[in-house]
C-alpha cells in the first residue's frame, strides 16, 4: 500500500522525536558515568538521523537520506565504538565530576532551553511558511537548546573526554537547525561538516592521551600549568 | 595579435616556475643536481617571463583570462596588460641575471646548506610576483602578495644560524603582515563600493566614491604599498632584512620585490581611482622627497657594504615617489603631457634602479664571496684580484650616482624636468614645492654620487687593508656572466634611451589614454627633450657617442707612449712621502666625516675616546675610539610604540587564565549575549 504523505503526521512526528533528543540531552546533564552518557549520545544521534528521514521522505529531498545514512553510521555506530574504546584504553570507570553540581546542572539546562525558544521566537512565522515547506520549523528551538546544552557541557566538565561529548551534541544541535531550517544543505557541506566531526573526535582522541602522559590525569584544569 | 602566443607564454612560465619549486624541494638529497634545477628552470621561467613582459607591451589590447572558482568575490583572473607586461619584464630581465649568477654562487651552499629548500623559496618568490604583476582580483592579488611575503621572509632569514638573519626575517614579517592588513581594508573599501573584487570593476573608481571613503582608502593603499616599497617611515626593515640575504636574493629584493610598492601604487592611484585630488600627489611626492634625502644621507654613513645599498634602495624608491607624486598632481590639474613626463620619469627610474641595484648587490656577493666581510672598512684595492666584479661594480655605481650617458642619468634626469616644469604649471601651494622637491632631488643626485665614490674607492680602490691580497680572488665565470648582462643593460637603457622609451607608449596609453612618449624624442630620434617651456633637450646616444670617440684616442696615445718609453710603474697619491702603508689611507668613516659634521643635526653623531694609562695621562697604554650614529627613527618612532602594545598587551594578559574552562565561558557568554542581542525587540 502506498503511503500518502501527510505533513500533519509528518510534522508530529517529528515533534516527537525532537522532544526526545531534548530529554535525552538533559539526561546526558544529569549522566554521571562515561559509558552511558556515550550511549545516550549514540540514540540520540540515531533519533536525529529519524528526523532526517521523515523530513527527506516529506519534502522529497533525496540528498537528506544521504546525510540521515551517515548521521547513523558515523555518529549512532563509529563515534560511540570509537570513544567507548578509549575509555577502556585509558581504563577511567571513574564518575564524571562536573564543575556545577547535578541539581543545578539540570536547571541550568532548563534555563538554557527556555533561552533557546525565545531566541528562536523571534525567527518563527507560522503564517508566512505554511505547508509541507513549514515541515521541521519548529524544531528550531530544540536545535538551539541543544547547542546551548552542548556548550553548557563543555564548560562544565573537567575531563577531556567528557567535554568531547559536548562538542559532539552541540554539533548534534547544529545538525538539526540545517536540516529543519534548509531541507538539507548541499551534500558537499553536509561531509565537509561529518568529516570535520570525525577529524575532531580524532584530534582530542590523541589530546586525551597527550594531556594524560603530560599530567598523569585527564584533567584539563591542569592544563593552566602551561600559562608560564 | 592573438591572445594565444602570450597565453601560451604566460601559462608555460607559471609552469616552470611550480615544477621548479617541487623539483628543486625533490631533489635537495643530490646538492649539485638541486642547484641545476634551481637555476635552469628559474632561468627558462624567466625568459618565457620576459617574451610575455615584451608581448604584452608592444600588443595593443591587454590578454585576459579569468576562470570562476566558485567562491563568491573570488576568481582566477589575470589580465595581461602594459603595465603587467613592463613589471614581467624588469622582473625577466632581474631573474635571468640572478638565475645565471646563482649558478656558481650556490656551489659554496653545497654539502653546507639545503639548495632544495632554498630553490623551491627562490621559485615560489619568481612565481608569486608574476602572479601580483597580473592578477586581476583583489584577492588573488592578495593571496600572490602574501605569498610573496613569507617567501621573502623566508629567503632573508635563509642564514637562519645567524641571530641578526632571524631578526630581520622577523621584522620583515611583522612589517608585510602590517601592509598586507592595510592592503586587505583598502580593498574592502573598494569592493564595497564597487561590489566586485574584479580590477576591471575598479576603473575610474575615485568618482564613485565620497570624499571619506578616498581619503581612508587612499591613506590605507599608501601605508601598505609604502611600507612593501621602503619609504621613510616605514623603512626600518629594509636595511635590517636585505643585507642578511644571500646576495643574490638581495638583488631580486631591493630590484623587484620593494618595486611591489610601486607597481601596486600606479596599478591602484593611476589605473583604478581615476582622477583624484592633487593633495594625494603632494603627499607622496613630499614622502619621496623625504624618503630620497634620507636615505641617501644614511647611506653614506654606512661601511658595511650591503646596508649602503640597502639605504640607497630606499633613496632610489624615493626618487620614483617623486615621479609619481607630480604624475598624479599634473593629471589632477589637467597636464596629460606633463603627467606623462613624469610617469616616464617614475617608470623608467623604476626599471633603472631594479638594474643597477641589482647589479650592485651581485657585485657585493661577489665582494662577500671572495673575502668573507661585508664591513668595507676591511677591503681596499680589491681591483687587482677582481677585475672584472670592479668593472662591473664601477658601472653600477656611475649608473645610479646619475652620471651621463648611463641609465641612471636618463630617469633622473626626466624626473628634473618634470619638477621644474610643475613650477610654470600648477597653483600656488605646488609652485613652492615643485621647485623644492627640485632642489632637493639635485642634493640627492650629488650626495648619491659622494655616497658611490665612496662605496667604489673605500672597496676597490687603494692598498689592501686587512684582507691578504693572495687569499682574495675573482669569481667563478657564471657570476661574471651574471653582472655582465646587468652592466650592459646600464649601459643600453642609458646610451639607448630614445631607442627603448617608445616600448613604454602603451603604458602610457593605458594609465593617461594618451600617447606622449613621442612627444619627448626628438632630433631623429636621438635627442630626450622635456618638451616643456622650461624645458631642456640631452642626447646621451651622442654623449656616448662623445665619449668614445675622446676615450679611444686616449687609450691609443697610453698604449703606443708605452710601447716607445717603457711602461714605469710608481706609487699614486703619495705627496712626496715615500712608503706610506694602508694604515694611511682614507677609511670609510673619514672619508663621511665631512658630511656627519655638516648634517650634524640629524646624525646626532656621538663619539667616545678613552684612555687607559698608567701612570701619566701623556703615555696612554690603550686609547679606545668609538663613534656612531644615532638611529633617529628606531629610537624616537618605534621604541615608544614597541613600549605601548607591549603595555597594552601585559594588560590584555589578565584575561590570559590558562583554563580551558574560562576560554569555553569566555565564548558561551559571548555566544549567548549576541543571541539576545540578536532578538532584541
Amino acid at each position: 500500500m502506498y503511503f500518502v504523505p501527510n505533513p500533519e503526521l509528518g510534522n508530529k512526528i517529528i515533534i516527537l522525536m525532537a522532544a526526545l533528543v531534548l530529554v535525552l540531552q538533559i539526561a546526558a546533564v544529569g549522566q554521571r558515568g562515561i559509558i552511558s552518557s556515550i550511549r545516550i549520545f549514540g540514540v540520540q544521534s540515531f533519533l536525529l538521523a529519524g528526523i532526517a528521514t521523515v523530513i527527506a521522505y516529506f519534502n522529497k529531498a533525496e540528498h537528506v537520506y544521504v546525510a540521515a545514512i551517515l548521521t547513523v553510521l558515523l555518529k549512532a555506530v563509529v563515534l560511540p565504538r570509537v570513544l567507548e574504546r578509549l575509555v577502556e584504553k585509558i581504563g577511567i570507570r571513574r564518575e564524571i565530576e562536573p564543575l556545577i553540581n547535578v541539581p543545578l546542572s539540570i536547571l541550568t539546562a532548563g534555563g538554557l532551553t527556555l533561552l533557546g525558544y525565545v531566541v528562536a521566537a523571534s525567527f518563527y512565522h507560522p503564517e508566512e511558511t505554511a505547508g509541507p515547506a513549514a515541515l521541521g520549523h519548529n524544531t528550531l528551538p530544540v536545535a538551539i537548546a541543544l547547542f546551548l546544552i552542548g556548550f553548557f557541557v563543555m564548560v562544565n566538565r573537567r575531563k577531556a573526554l567528557t567535554q568531547v561529548l559536548g562538542l559532539l551534541s552541540l554539533e548534534n544541535g547544529m545538525f538539526l537547525a540545517a536540516i529543519s531550517l534548509t531541507y538539507g544543505m548541499p551534500l558537499v557541506v553536509d561531509i565537509g561538516i561529518f568529516f570535520d566531526v570525525l577529524v575532531a573526535v580524532m584530534v582530542l582522541g590523541i589530546l586525551v592521551f597527550r594531556i594524560r602522559e603530560a599530567f598523569d590525569s585527564m584533567d584539563v584544569s591542569k592544563l593552566r600549568k602551561l600559562r608560564e | 595579435m592573438t591572445m594565444l602566443p602570450l597565453g601560451a607564454v604566460f601559462a608555460l612560465s607559471l609552469v616552470a616556475y611550480s615544477g621548479g619549486a617541487v623539483a628543486s624541494l625533490l631533489s635537495w638529497r643530490e646538492a649539485g643536481l638541486a642547484r641545476r634545477i634551481c637555476c635552469g628552470t628559474a632561468l627558462a621561467g624567466a625568459i618565457l617571463t620576459g617574451i610575455g613582459g615584451l608581448l604584452a607591451l608592444v600588443q595593443e589590447t591587454p590578454a585576459a583570462w579569468s576562470v570562476s572558482s566558485g567562491i563568491p568575490l573570488f576568481s582566477y583572473s589575470f589580465t595581461y596588460d602594459a603595465l603587467a607586461g613592463f613589471f614581467n619584464l624588469v622582473l625577466a630581465i632581474l631573474a635571468i641575471a640572478v638565475s645565471i649568477y646563482s649558478f656558481s654562487y650556490l656551489k659554496e651552499f653545497e654539502g653546507k646548506r639545503n639548495i632544495g629548500v632554498f630553490g623551491f623559496l627562490f621559485h615560489l618568490m619568481l612565481l608569486s610576483l608574476t602572479v601580483v604583476f597580473t592578477a586581476a582580483n583583489a584577492f588573488l592579488f592578495l593571496i600572490g602578495w602574501e605569498v610573496l611575503a613569507l617567501v621573502a621572509a623566508g629567503l632573508v632569514a635563509f642564514y637562519h644560524e645567524d641571530r641578526a638573519s632571524r631578526r630581520a626575517g622577523f621584522l620583515y614579517a611583522v612589517m608585510s603582515h602590517i601592509d598586507g592588513g592595510c592592503l586587505l581594508l583598502g580593498f574592502a573599501l573598494l569592493i564595497k563600493v564597487s561590489g566586485s573584487a574584479e580590477f576591471a570593476t575598479f576603473h575610474n573608481i575615485a568618482a564613485q566614491m565620497s570624499s571619506g571613503e578616498l581619503t581612508a582608502a587612499f591613506l590605507l593603499f599608501f601605508l601598505g604599498f609604502g611600507m612593501k616599497a621602503g619609504i621613510i617611515p616605514f623603512h626600518i626593515w629594509l636595511p635590517a632584512a636585505h643585507p642578511v640575504a644571500p646576495s643574490n636574493v638581495s638583488g631580486l629584493l631591493s630590484g623587484i620585490v620593494i618595486k611591489c610598492g610601486i607597481y601596486g601604487m600606479i596599478r591602484i592611484f593611476l589605473d583604478s581611482f581615476g582622477v583624484v585630488p592633487s593633495w594625494v600627489g603632494l603627499l607622496v611626492l613630499i614622502v619621496g622627497v623625504v624618503s630620497a634625502v634620507l636615505g641617501v644621507l644614511y647611506a653614506l654613513m654606512e661601511h658595511d657594504l650591503k646596508r649602503l645599498l640597502a639605504y640607497s634602495s630606499i633613496e632610489n624608491v624615493g626618487i620614483i615617489f617623486m615621479g609619481i607624486g607630480a604624475a598624479l598632481i599634473f593629471r589632477a590639474n589637467g597636464h596629460p603631457l606633463l603627467a606623462g613626463l613624469a610617469l616616464i620619469a617614475a617608470t623608467f627610474h623604476t626599471l633603472n634602479h631594479a638594474m643597477f641595484k641589482c647589479l650592485l648587490f651581485l657585485g657585493a656577493g661577489s665582494v662577500l664571496h671572495s673575502t668573507g666581510t661585508r664591513n668595507m672598512e676591511n677591503m681596499g684595492g680589491l681591483i687587482r684580484p677582481m677585475p672584472v666584479t670592479a668593472f662591473c661594480f664601477l658601472i653600477g655605481a656611475v649608473a645610479i650616482s646619475g652620471l651621463p650617458p648611463l641609465n641612471g642619468f636618463v630617469s633622473e634626469w626626466f624626473t628634473y624636468q618634470s619638477l621644474l616644469a610643475g613650477y610654470g604649471a600648477t597653483g600656488r601651494l605646488t609652485r613652492i614645492l615643485f621647485p623644492l622637491a627640485g632642489s632637493m632631488l639635485a642634493l640627492t643626485g650629488a650626495l648619491a654620487a659622494a655616497c658611490f665614490v665612496k662605496a667604489f674607492a673605500i672597496t676597490f680602490l687603494a692598498l689592501p687593508r686587512e684582507l691578504k691580497q693572495h687569499e682574495v680572488h675573482e669569481s667563478p665565470r657564471s657570476m661574471l656572466v651574471g653582472m655582465g648582462f646587468l652592466a650592459t643593460a646600464c649601459v643600453v637603457l642609458g646610451v639607448g634611451a630614445t631607442w627603448v622609451l617608445p616600448l613604454f607608449d602603451g603604458m602610457m596609453n593605458q594609465l593617461l589614454g594618451q600617447r606622449v612618449v613621442g612627444h619627448f624624442i626628438t632630433g631623429n630620434g636621438l635627442v630626450l627633450a622635456a618638451s616643456t617651456p622650461a624645458g631642456g633637450t640631452v642626447s646621451t646616444a651622442v654623449i656616448g657617442v662623445g665619449l668614445m670617440v675622446l676615450l679611444l684616442p686616449a687609450i691609443f696615445l697610453v698604449k703606443a707612449g708605452a710601447k716607445q718609453f717603457g711602461r714605469k710603474r710608481g706609487p699614486a697619491w703619495d705627496c712626496g712621502l715615500p712608503g706610506l702603508t694602508s694604515q694611511n689611507e682614507y677609511t670609510s668613516t673619514a672619508f663621511s666625516k665631512a658630511l656627519r659634521m655638516v648634517f650634524s643635526v640629524l646624525y646626532q653623531p656621538r663619539r667616545e675616546i678613552q684612555s687607559v694609562f698608567d701612570i701619566s695621562p701623556y703615555f696612554p697604554k690603550e686609547i679606545r675610539f668609538e663613534s656612531g650614529i644615532e638611529p633617529t627613527f628606531e629610537k624616537r618612532l618605534y621604541n615608544p610604540l614597541k613600549q605601548l602594545i607591549l603595555s597594552w598587551s601585559k594588560r590584555m594578559r589578565a584575561i590570559q587564565a590558562g583554563s580551558i574552562h574560562a576560554y569555553l565561558v569566555y565564548i558561551f557568554i559571548t555566544l549567548i549575549l549576541l543571541l539576545l542581542f540578536g532578538v532584541r525587540p
